[in-house]
């Protein structure tokens, strides 16, 4: 089953990703097979295929702006437990899955690193058996797509005289930043792996039944503000390993504890990394230091692999979208990432997340748990990872074929 | 300037420092072709450098990618001859076998070492005495001469009978084309070494090799696109020089695309002192012994970070096979060694000098192609399907009477 990547997946030179973004997660109805699953999604993706042209079905010949929507479809675990579907591929067998929440709730992601869900979560909404990622350039086109979603999984059965099959059991809303920054105020994704073939070698299976297509990791972060600004900025610059003000990498720190930045850097003229003719200040240098080799930047790309095409080398690439959410309490807020990452193998993300060195034992940076100098800044409030099967010609909709 | 000896792990005298020195220029003038501004020999002529390791992971590439992760596992594991065959990540492993109270015998322990074959047959070469301190520091015993060199007194032997005597039964040729044309085989004949990992003894987990693929990757390779200058991509590299063989192991890319990023940025990179392969991270928390984390007594780390002994000692009743190794909800019984170098990363130190200017003609620009390589169409994967075959051969069941089946192997 080779193809061509989905839509939705920006990693080409020159592509940019949408400013809007929303992923929601398809649960089954008891009891379905994959014949009427592969019904469902057929009906669904012909609804959603006419959206991305703005044809709206309760709206028959009135066109909306699309939003230059992109839809993007994958399948994880417990889609391939219904009865007639393929075998699972073993990219996404146990050991390339997140752990389940505790039933007392809480508990670690993975044995042996440093993410935990958050206190008192009991579902992980992220484990159902699809997921679709709506990205549009407007708010309204990513809404729209998912409303869109709901009306025909609900209309579905009435049209087909079949029983319900598919239903919505959770969704996330993300936006992009323009400021190539993050909540705790640092720029982020700017070591991502470059546009092109970096990303492109980083991201597609190659040798497996779905090649061309690609595995997408999703982790809902929630990220705890008041305790990262009880650190001081030159404390917190150490557990980034960038300045906070120009995003310029750290490369040593002094006796006294003092960070000093990579020599040249911003180039002269620009105020930031980010500005152009920086380029070349994006990547972190390799640093000896200890203190920064603990800190994230260094953790997250430990080896500064370019070697992108090795799943050893553990790079990801990454395409998330922050999120702003309503909440009780102080602060009367919720806010975090939709840390969303594309690789030929989930075993790139796991590993990451677990081996000294890099992420393993840290929450986020920074001295590993259990060391006084340790911090947790994130929680997650979801986690999931899924098969993105790439577009086969004469299909109906992307992994047609898993549900023959 | 004059490199200490691997890890800093032994004393040397001022001959043999003289003599590890010399071991490691001549590898480097042998790579003349490759000699260029970005590489350095002596890290000392970097000023304002930094120190930085380059790792990759242990466990083999070969048969993962020729094949796939399980069949890697099983003809890693499958004891010296996996170790021969398959063992070229700069990284090397035994099983250490114990019975236990049943009178089973079960693994009881993991000894890996990064430790380069050409540091110990300059030893060997030059001080037999020396090398039996050695010896003893890792077995806790001393080695008779016999077992080291064949003879009685090997003071009596010349530098070169030495090496020659010393590389049959300990250290196999390592490529040297003398020895191989004195009739030193590629492994060695000697049970010492093959029982106890002193050090690593596969052709390709050389010295000449390690500075090559470093020297290799220290230039600004680039490629245009839309008429701008950008890093090029590991494959494109490779591919310019042929070597696409070993764009998909983990060592040789690893350490050319560290090496190729410093050039491109105008850096000069050199091996650190003291030059070696390290174990510069074990993950040693995925793996736990009754629900818990394992005693911090059963990671031995010596010989400065070049030898790694993991499991319980022979004075617990534990076993290897009694620790589990958990890799995301999926928790199995570690039964060898592969499980444990997939968890350790090794490699060089390398020290770093500041960034600094290409001039244009120092670029060199590719135009082959950037998608990935086939690794599962490599030439070695032949010879690694032939090993699965005679693993499968000699762990099938077998006809030894009428109505009767054993396990072989």
């Amino acid at each position: 089953m080779s193809g061509s990547m989905q839509e939705g997946i920006f990693f080409q030179e020159g592509a940019r990703p949408g400013k809007f973004f929303l992923i929601t997660f398809l649960a089954t109805e008891p009891g379905v097979d994959a014949a009427q699953v592969k019904r469902c999604l057929g009906s669904l993706w012909r609804t959603l295929s006419d959206l991305r042209t703005g044809l709206v079905e309760d709206l028959p010949g009135y066109p909306v702006p699309a939003g230059d929507l992109k839809v993007t479809i994958g399948y994880g675990p417990l889609a391939f437990k219904l009865s007639g579907t393929s075998a699972i591929p073993s990219e996404l067998g146990p050991s390339n899955r997140f752990l389940s929440p505790r039933t007392s709730g809480g508990g670690p992601l993975l044995n042996g690193g440093g993410l935990f869900y958050e206190d008192g979560l009991i579902k992980n909404t992220a484990t159902e058996a699809i997921a679709v990622q709506f990205i549009a350039e407007t708010q309204l086109a990513v809404l729209r797509a998912f409303v869109e979603t709901w009306k025909a999984l609900i209309d579905y059965p009435g049209k087909s005289g079949a029983p319900a099959t598919l239903y919505v059991a959770g969704h996330f809303q993300g936006f992009q930043r323009d400021d190539h920054r993050s909540w705790i105020d640092f720029h982020d994704g700017l070591s991502n792996l470059r546009s092109g073939p970096e990303r492109e070698n980083a991201i597609t299976i190659k040798e497996d039944a779905y090649r061309g297509g690609t595995y997408l990791c999703f982790l809902r972060l929630l990220v705890d503000l008041p305790r990262w600004r009880t650190l001081s900025r030159n404390e917190q610059e150490l557990v980034v390993g960038r300045d906070k003000l120009t995003g310029c990498s750290l490369t040593d720190v002094d006796a006294s504890g003092t960070a000093s930045r990579e020599a040249g850097c911003p180039f002269a003229g620009s105020s930031t990394v980010v500005d152009s003719g920086n380029d070349g200040f994006l990547e972190p240098p390799l640093v000896g230091h200890p203190v920064l080799r603990q800190s994230h930047i260094q953790r997250a790309n430990l080896q500064h692999s370019q070697n992108t095409s090795d799943p050893q080398s553990l790079r990801i690439f990454r395409q998330g979208y922050e999120f702003l959410e309503p909440s009780v309490g102080t602060p009367p807020f919720r806010l975090g990432l939709n840390f969303v990452s594309f690789q030929d193998t989930p075993r790139r993300v796991i590993r990451l997340l677990t081996r000294d060195g890099w992420l393993g034992n840290t929450n986020f940076g920074g001295a590993p748990i259990g060391e006084h100098a340790a911090m947790e800044l994130l929680k997650v409030n979801a986690g999931g990872i899924y098969l993105v099967p790439p577009v086969v010609p004469g299909e109906g909709f992307p992994g047609e074929a898993i549900f023959q | 300037m004059s490199y200490a000896s691997p890890g800093n792990a032994d004393a040397l005298t001022p001959e043999l420092a003289t003599q590890w020195n010399q071991t490691i220029a001549e590898s480097y003038e042998g790579l003349a072709e490759f000699h260029s501004r970005f590489f350095a020999f002596d890290p000392s002529a970097i000023s304002n450098g930094v120190q930085a390791a380059v790792s990759w992971f242990g466990d083999p590439a070969e048969p993962a990618f020729c094949i796939d992760e399980d069949i890697a596992r099983k003809l890693s594991d499958w004891g010296v001859k996996g170790r021969h065959n398959l063992h070229n990540e700069y990284c090397e492993y035994r099983v250490v076998e114990r019975k236990d109270g049943t009178g089973k015998t079960r693994p009881k322990r993991v000894q890996i070492t990064t430790e380069l074959r050409e540091y110990w047959v300059c030893i060997a070469m030059h001080d037999p005495t020396f090398l039996r301190s050695m010896c003893q520091s890792i077995l806790g015993s001393s080695p008779t001469w016999e077992s080291l060199y064949g003879v009685s007194d090997p003071s009596t032997l010349s530098p070169r009978d030495r090496q020659l005597r010393f590389s049959r039964l300990i250290a196999g040729h390592g490529n040297d084309k003398e020895l191989e044309q004195s009739g030193v085989p590629a492994q060695p004949e000697g049970a010492l070494n093959r029982d106890n990992v002193l050090f690593m003894t596969h052709p390709i987990n050389g010295l000449d090799d390690l500075l090559y693929i470093v020297m290799f990757g220290a230039k600004p390779y680039a490629r245009i696109v839309d008429g701008s200058r950008r890093p090029a991509t590991k494959e494109q590299i490779f591919r310019a020089f042929g070597v696409e063989h070993l764009a998909c192991r983990h060592a040789d890319p690893t350490a050319a695309t560290a090496a190729h990023q410093q050039a491109y940025e105008g850096r000069t990179v050199a091996f650190a002192d003291p030059l070696g392969v390290y174990i510069n991270n074990f993950s040693s928390s995925v793996f736990r012994y009754q629900g818990g984390p394992i005693p911090a007594s059963w990671i031995q780390l010596s010989r400065g970070r070049q030898r790694l002994e993991f499991g319980p000692s022979d004075a617990e009743s534990a076993f290897l096979d009694d620790i589990t190794v958990v890799e995301g909800a999926n928790e199995q019984t570690l039964t060898g060694g592969f499980e444990v170098a997939k968890r350790v990363e090794v490699g060089p130190l390398l020290r770093i000098g500041p960034q600094g200017p290409v001039q244009e003609h120092e670029y060199v620009d590719l135009s082959q192609d950037t998608r990935p390589i086939k690794c599962a169409e490599a030439r070695i994967c032949q010879q690694i399907k032939r090993l699965k075959d005679e693993y499968e051969q000699s762990h099938t069941f077998a006809r030894t009477s009428p109505r009767m089946m054993e396990l072989r192997g």
